[in-house]
Formats: C-alpha cells, sequence, structure tokens
C-alpha cells in the first residue's frame, strides 16, 4: 500500500519538523511541510496531499482564509483539512465532537495517537 | 419634611433656667410636637443615647464635664447617626461655621430665637441629617460599583493576557511533547536512565500544559449570570447609585422609557455599564445639563440607522431587537478622538481620576450579550450611546 500523503501548514518550523519525524516513523505517512500561510494552496495543488493539517493563527494570513482559498480552488477542495491549533481548547473541542463550523479540530498539544486517529478517520473511504 | 410628626429630643443643659425657657417654648410651639428629656452633663447623655431612641439632640456647649467644640466632637463621634444643634450662650464669630462643619446641623444662640423658629430648626436638623445620611450610603454605593468595575477590567486585561500568553505556550509545548514521542520510539537503550529522563521530560511538559489550562479556565471564569430582565428597572437601579453625582452636576435624567419585552442579561454587568455610561456623561456635563434615557423595542430595518448594526454580523435584517439609547447635552465626542473611545486606558481626563477603562469594559460586557454599543454625535450637540441586544 502507498503512503499516504499529508501537508502541513503551520508557521512554526518546529512544530512541523516534529510533526513530521513522527508521522513519518510510522512508515504510513508522507509528510510535507509549508511554514507560509500564503503559499499553502500553491503546496497544496503541487503535493496532492490526501490531508492537510492547517494551524489557525499564522502571521500574513489566518487559516480561515487559507481554508477559504483551498476550498475555491477546484483541483484541492476535495482534500479534507484537519485544524491543529492552540486557539482552541480540548475542552471546547470535546464540548463540538471534534469539529467546530463543520472543520475537524484538534487543540495542540495533542497526543500522537490522537492525531493519528484523526487522520485515518479522514482518509477513510466514505470521506 | 412632615411637621405632624413627632420628634424625640434629648435637651443636654445645665443650666436650669434655659432648661425652663426650652420647656416652655417647645410645649407652646405652634409648629409640631416635641417630646422632651433633660439631662446635665455629657456621660449622663450618653447614658441616655444609649438606652432610648432621640431624634435630635439640643447640645448646650459649656457643660461640667466637657467645654466648646469638644463636646461637639464627642457627641458625633459617639453616635453618629443623631442629628446635634447647638444651643449656646457664648457667642463667638465662626463657631457657629466651625460647629456646622463638625457635624452640627445647626447652630443657635440662646435668647436670640423665637418658639418658632427653634421648633422649625429641630424639625430642618433632623431632615438635614436625614439627606445627609442618604447622600452618604449612595456615595458608599457609588464607590463599590466603581471598584467593581475595576476589578472586573482587572479580570478581562488577565483573561486577554492569559489567552495570548497561552496560545504562545501552548505551540513550544505542542512541539517539545512530540520531540519527547518521537525521541521515546527511536531510543532503545539498555540506560534506564535515558528511559526515565524522556518520562520525566513528558510529564513536565503535560504539568507546564495543566498550568496553562488553568490559568485559561480562571481567565474564563467570569462568566454571565443571565436572567430575563427588564432594562428598564436596570436603568431605573442605575440612576439610583448615581443620583448623588447626577444631583451635584445638576444634570436632570428624562426616562423615556418604552414598554419593552425582558431579555436574558446578567443584570449586574448591564447596570455596571449604565452607570459607567451616566458617569461618563456626568463628568461631560459639570455645569448641569439633561440625560434623556429611551428604550423601545422593534425589529432591525434595511434603514440607514441600523447598518450599523450588521457590520459584525451579529444582527441581520428582520432581528427583534431592544434598543437604550442615552443621550446628553455635553460637547459631543470630539473628532480626532472618535476612534479611540473604547480603547482599554485611553481618556482625556486622566488629570481627573479618569482611568479610561469605562467603555472598553462596556463593550466587553455588551459584546459578551451579543450586543452591539456604539457613541455618535447628535445634531443637536451633545452626544448619543446605542446599545442594542437581541431579544
Ligand atoms: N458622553 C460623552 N461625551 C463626550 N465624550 C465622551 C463621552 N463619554 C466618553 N467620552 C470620551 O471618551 C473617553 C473614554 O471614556 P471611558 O469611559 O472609556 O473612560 P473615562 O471616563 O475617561 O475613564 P473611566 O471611565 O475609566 O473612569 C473619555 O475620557 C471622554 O473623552
Ligand atoms: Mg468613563
Amino acid at each position: 500500500m502507498t503512503k499516504r500523503k499529508i501537508l502541513i501548514i503551520d508557521d512554526e518550523p518546529h512544530f512541523t519538523r516534529m510533526v513530521k519525524f513522527n508521522l513519518e516513523e510510522t512508515g504510513e505517512y508522507e509528510v510535507a511541510v509549508e511554514n507560509e500561510a500564503s503559499h499553502g494552496v500553491e503546496a497544496a495543488m503541487d503535493y496532492n496531499p490526501d490531508v492537510i493539517l492547517l494551524d489557525v493563527i499564522m502571521p500574513g494570513m489566518e487559516g480561515p482564509d487559507v481554508i477559504f482559498q483551498l476550498k475555491n480552488t477546484e483541483s484541492v477542495k476535495h482534500i479534507p483539512v484537519i485544524f491543529l491549533t492552540a486557539t482552541v481548547t480540548k475542552d471546547e473541542v470535546e464540548a463540538n465532537h471534534g469539529t467546530i463550523a463543520g472543520y475537524s479540530f484538534l487543540a495542540k498539544p495533542t497526543s500522537l495517537t490522537e492525531l493519528i486517529d484523526c487522520i485515518e478517520r479522514k482518509t477513510q473511504p466514505q470521506y | 419634611m412632615n411637621l405632624k410628626k413627632f420628634l424625640r429630643i434629648l435637651v443636654i443643659e445645665n443650666n436650669e433656667i434655659d432648661c425652663k425657657i426650652l420647656k416652655g417654648m417647645l410645649s407652646e410651639s405652634s409648629v409640631g410636637t416635641f417630646q422632651l428629656d433633660f439631662t446635665d452633663s455629657l456621660h449622663k447623655a450618653f447614658e441616655y443615647l444609649q438606652k432610648h431612641n432621640f431624634d435630635v439632640v439640643l447640645l448646650d456647649l459649656n457643660l461640667p464635664d466637657c467645654k466648646g467644640l469638644e463636646t461637639l466632637k464627642r457627641v458625633n463621634d459617639e453616635f453618629p447617626d443623631i442629628a446635634i444643634v447647638i444651643n449656646t450662650g457664648a457667642y463667638e464669630d465662626d463657631l457657629g461655621l466651625k460647629a456646622v462643619s463638625h457635624g452640627a446641623q445647626d447652630y443657635l444662640i440662646k435668647g436670640k430665637y423665637t418658639s418658632y423658629a427653634l421648633s422649625k430648626a429641630l424639625y430642618y436638623a433632623v431632615e438635614r441629617k436625614r439627606v445627609e445620611e442618604e447622600l452618604k450610603s449612595a456615595y458608599t454605593r457609588l464607590k463599590e460599583a466603581q471598584s467593581q468595575l475595576i476589578q472586573i477590567e482587572k479580570m478581562n486585561v488577565i483573561g486577554g493576557l492569559a489567552s495570548g500568553v497561552a496560545h504562545e505556550v501552548k505551540n513550544p509545548l505542542a512541539t517539545i511533547l512530540y520531540g519527547i514521542e518521537y525521541l521515546t520510539q527511536k531510543i532503545q537503550t539498555e540506560d534506564e536512565k535515558i528511559g526515565l529522563t524522556l518520562k520525566t521530560m513528558k510529564e513536565s511538559a503535560q504539568k507546564a500544559n495543566n498550568i496553562v489550562k488553568d490559568l485559561l479556565d480562571f481567565a474564563h471564569s467570569s462568566k454571565l449570570d443571565r436572567k430575563p430582565e427588564n432594562l428598564n428597572d436596570i436603568i431605573e437601579k442605575s440612576l439610583q447609585l448615581t443620583k448623588v453625582l447626577l444631583d451635584k452636576h445638576r444634570v436632570q435624567a428624562i426616562k423615556q422609557f418604552g414598554v419593552i419585552p425582558s431579555i436574558s442579561v446578567d443584570a449586574n454587568r448591564i447596570e455596571q455599564v449604565i452607570v459607567d455610561l451616566i458617569l461618563n456623561a456626568a463628568y461631560v456635563m459639570p455645569e448641569g445639563g439633561a440625560l434623556v434615557f429611551r428604550t423601545l423595542t422593534r425589529k432591525l430595518t434595511k434603514n440607514y440607522n441600523d447598518v450599523i448594526f450588521y457590520i459584525d454580523k451579529k444582527f441581520s435584517v428582520g432581528d427583534s431587537i431592544v434598543l437604550v439609547e442615552i443621550e446628553d447635552t455635553g460637547p459631543g465626542i470630539p473628532a480626532e478622538i472618535k476612534d479611540k473611545i473604547f480603547d482599554p486606558f485611553f481618556t482625556t481626563r486622566r488629570a481627573s481620576g479618569g482611568v479610561g477603562l469605562g467603555l472598553s469594559v462596556a463593550k466587553n460586557i455588551i459584546q459578551s450579550h451579543g450586543g452591539e454599543i456604539m457613541l455618535e454625535n447628535r445634531k443637536e450637540g451633545g452626544a448619543r450611546v446605542k446599545i442594542c441586544l437581541k431579544v
């Protein structure tokens, strides 16, 4: 089985590096990193990932702007997005059963298991 | 003033002739009715005052056990609730004024008044004392409300800081925790200390995360306590709280209350907002003026006047709202500060004790109710506050 492709868009290079190391360590995923929010859509078009992990607050552009652009770009609009962000708390996410305004949310810091579970759910055929 | 009310008077006087004169004057008085008790020294007077209720003390300043203003001071310190009228034979030019500034309600010179004047003086003294007490308690309540406001804003500042800090701290924590997870998987070694080190690091990072979480909980703990309330009642109460200040500034409050539905709000918070708006208006009208409170309910329209409410998408056309308008006859808001008045710590009256939190707190509170607040200048002059809340 081919590896699933994950794109992470987040302005924290340290954080994205750790996500990449961990996800690739499982042997299941291949991870591309984009630290510039304004290049997010381009990166998605180039890489064509199976899932996008997106931070909400980034300099220059906020997560919702990125998602707005993603959803307005024909070639990438189908790609599932998971918000991975410190702007929400775990309690808020749980109170909303993992989705806020229709999007999947994970509150930083989230354990690796939670992250992987969420990615798996998003890449299952029914999505 | 109710002249029919029966006044209980304690005469503190050691001169028998003076006592007789007073008795005569007050028993034949055409104004009011009096019950007189006599005592001839200060310490006996204290015993009396402790045991019985009196409305007013008629006090000589030349008693065997105390003389001069000291006498007044001691009565006033010991029994701050009772009205005091000085009745003395010693006439000194400024003693009368001094006595009044030391808490006496009036100052009479023996032999220089009629029965009528004495009776009136006693009734006036009781009334003056009552009003004084009322002002005092209103002032205390106002002070309390003000310090509560400052407390709330401090909490808001902490809340804002905490959320900012939490975000900044959670990012590196997430990185550290993923780093530890990675190393834990990668490093397979016999050295127990390495495993223990990673475990310790992980637990410490999680502990830091819990602290951030507690901080956030604390910051958000100032939740609203919402119940159905009528805004007219809340305005009424705020007016009571600020009555002293409004009277002092000779600002006339005009109520144009509409029949409005109850809405779910935190009455204490809304009261704080109204009080603060009243204070603002009072400060810009030091020479007096009018303050109109208008409440009404209606549906939002596409009209120019309502457009402002749609900006944040909090409201839409057709929403039922309660609108509170507060209009003053002050100078209005200068154009150059219009954009700043809602900023925390922006004030044009720093010198006279303004902190600059009033409007920023007000905005915070109204917005946390899902409403909107704005200030505009009136065509006729003066400023108008509009508070819009959903029914
Ligand atoms: N009704 C009004 N008319 C004209 N200017 C006003 C009015 N209300 C407020 N302002 C202006 O807005 C500024 C900010 O008001 P705000 O209530 O936030 O702070 P403040 O009254 O100066 O201080 P605080 O309320 O903290 O004691 C005021 O200093 C004043 O310049
Ligand atoms: Mg103010």
